[in-house]
């Protein structure tokens, strides 16, 4: 796969092992700018290896991850956030002794200043920095209609709204891409759409192009433009929606033989 | 929850602590009390709260690490020692106390950072064995040292701070010193968790793999974490030794870094606000204890010594095991709750 115009996030022939298994083999991604990329595939296929390859858990025995043309194979996870790449997590990984609003404003880290003494004494310039912060955090909380809950403990939060939490903070961090794994399961179906329509929004208003490892195929089908379909480490289908629905292979690995996918 | 009728005009006015105009009355009026104490209160009573500021800075160092963090440290005693020894040389050598206190934190924070450096990548209990490590380590270097340099098994005297030429060696002066070092730390306590680095603290307490995706160096955020704890050892280490005029490693053993942590967790290590009333609670039952025992031993009641001493040790114990027990999450929860309850009567807090 050639780095094609308007890709932004690639990865080029991943292998990855864990001892005798082949977590990731030869597997190779690209997510176009503005695109909203499904990755699915039978549980173990390797789809949340990949996704720790891309954001830096892990690091890939060989083959390349490449951001906006760059090589950013080396860098850890915190450096990736920094560039622009974020990420939402499997199940809850919210701060929850911290309030829906102190969250977002821990995406914010890597943007804003000041280390002990401007923390300790309050400074003028910490004043400043906090007001302005504040307001684009309110922003995102505005955009994820978080507005009732901004003080609330995280902790005392329901599983959809802390998800809610857990995007808000990704969304903090200014990414250029949005990496989520898994980011509808657990959810009623009143919940997944709400999801699905902020992660629309996201690709639509903020122009920010999104990843997800998604298990409902009904949402994948829906609101996905690009889908890389995995199993045992390979990639067998790449390609729009209505193409991975029809493809031969998937029905038959993933999607099951008799039913073809709405 | 808030009381009713506030309104913001912007987000650090949100940020306040002191919410309604009657909170910020009272503070003021506190502030008068304390100032004018020493000239209706004899030395005793002045030498007391001096102590008990002191402590309450050293606490508000482990609020910082431990509470904010989760940075387990059982070396804060040895950080106020170091804080200590730092003072006691530097005062010999002629520095003015306002520039010894400052110079003894920072140095003590610089210190800590060594000892943080496990922290990177040991947690829980395996935190705790290295912090260990520090606490046994300082009176085994003190002593290992050249006498000349601080004091060895003798120990240090200390200078007197002086200011414009008078001595604020006295109960009444030693105990506005101590009381303005403790006003500016309660103020830096409660800074510190509407900063960007208190968020980043809680971020690593709370969840430190989610925080290193979203962009928080967790290893820098730790070390950060034991050195902005140890700027509060060094200048509680810095005022202990003007306060005793003398400094030797027996006074800072690892009892009193467990003592640091009881008081802090009896009063909630979660909130500014835990270190005051923990100190508060601790200092009040000792000294109640202290008094009754005294009262035991002079009347004839036939009780020895030892067995009133050991007594009142586990009395003691039982009131902070009690205190867990009723309200694990410490005196500043239960002060929450109850503000809570009153501004929601006569309706239920759920």
């Amino acid at each position: 796969m050639a780095l094609g115009a308007g890709t932004i996030l690639e990865a080029r022939d991943l292998c990855l092992r864990f001892g005798a298994v082949e977590a990731l083999k030869s597997v190779s991604l690209s997510v176009h700018a503005g695109s909203i990329h499904a990755l699915i595939g039978p549980n173990g296929a390797g789809k949340s290896s990949l996704l720790n390859c891309l954001s830096g858990f892990y690091h890939p025995w060989s083959g390349a991850v490449l951001f906006q043309g760059k090589d950013i194979g080396a860098k850890s996870p915190p450096a990736r956030s920094v560039l622009g790449i974020g990420r939402t997590f499997q199940g809850i990984q919210t701060y929850p002794s911290m309030t829906a609003r102190e969250n977002i404003l821990t995406g914010f880290h890597s943007q804003m200043r000041g280390g002990v003494f401007s923390a300790l004494f309050r400074l003028p310039h910490t004043l400043r920095q906090e007001e302005a912060f504040t307001e684009r955090a309110e922003e995102i909380i505005a955009f994820l209609e978080l507005e009732q809950d901004r003080h609330r403990t995280v902790g005392d939060m329901s599983y959809g709204l802390r998800k809610r939490v857990d995007l808000g903070r990704a969304l903090a961090t200014d990414p250029k891409i949005l990496i989520m794994d898994e980011p509808m399961a657990g959810m009623s179906p009143e919940e997944k759409g709400d999801l699905a329509r902020f992660i629309l929004d996201i690709r639509d208003h903020f122009g920010i192009p999104v990843v997800l490892v998604e298990h409902d195929m009904d949402v994948v089908m829906d609101i996905s433009d690009q889908v890389t379909v995995l199993e045992f480490g390979k990639v067998i289908a790449d390609g729009p929606p209505e193409a991975i629905a029809n493809d031969e292979s998937v029905i038959t690995a993933y999607l099951g033989a008799a039913e073809p996918a709405a | 929850m808030r009381p009713t009728g506030i309104s913001f005009d912007s987000f650090t006015a949100e940020a306040r602590v002191l919410e309604t105009r009657r909170a910020r009355v009272w503070l003021l009026v506190l502030c008068a009390v304390l100032l004018v104490l020493p000239f209706v209160s004899g030395p005793w009573l002045l030498g007391q709260l001096s102590y008990a500021f002191i402590t309450l800075i050293a606490v508000y160092g482990l609020f910082v690490t431990v509470g904010m963090a989760g940075q387990i440290n059982i070396a804060q005693s040895a950080f106020v020692g170091v804080g200590a020894f730092t003072a006691a040389k530097l005062s010999g050598l002629g520095v003015p106390f306002w520039i010894v206190i400052p110079a003894a934190a920072l140095i003590t924070g610089a210190i800590s950072v060594l000892f943080a450096l496990p922290a990177a990548r040991v947690k829980g209990f395996y935190l705790a064995l290295t912090t260990l490590a520090a606490q046994v380590m300082f009176p085994i270097v003190i002593l290992a040292l050249p006498m000349s340099w601080l004091g060895g098994l003798v120990g240090m005297p200390v200078v007197a701070p002086k200011l414009f030429g008078h001595s604020l060696g006295g109960p009444k002066e030693f105990y506005w010193l101590a009381l303005l070092f403790a006003a500016v730390a309660t103020w830096c306590a409660f800074n510190l968790p509407r900063s960007r680095l208190g968020r980043a603290l809680r971020a690593v307490h709370d969840n430190d793999t989610a925080a290193s995706v979203m962009g928080i160096p967790v290893t820098r955020i730790k070390i950060e974490a034991f050195f902005a704890g140890a700027l509060f050892a060094g200048v509680a280490g810095a005022l202990t030794a003007y306060f005793l005029q003398f400094v030797t490693v027996s006074s800072f053993t690892l009892f009193a870094s467990v003592w640091y942590l009881g008081m802090l967790i009896v009063g909630g290590i979660h909130s500014p606000l835990g270190p005051i009333l923990g100190v508060a609670f601790i200092t009040i039952v000792q000294e109640g204890l202290h008094k009754i025992s005294n009262l035991l031993l002079q009347s004839d009641s036939g009780i020895g010594g030892g067995a009133v001493f050991s007594l009142s040790s586990i009395l003691l114990a039982l009131c902070i095991l009690f205190a867990l027990i009723f309200e694990p999450r410490g005196l500043a929860h239960l002060w929450h709750t109850t503000k809570t309850t009153f501004r929601l009567w006569p309706f239920p807090r759920n």
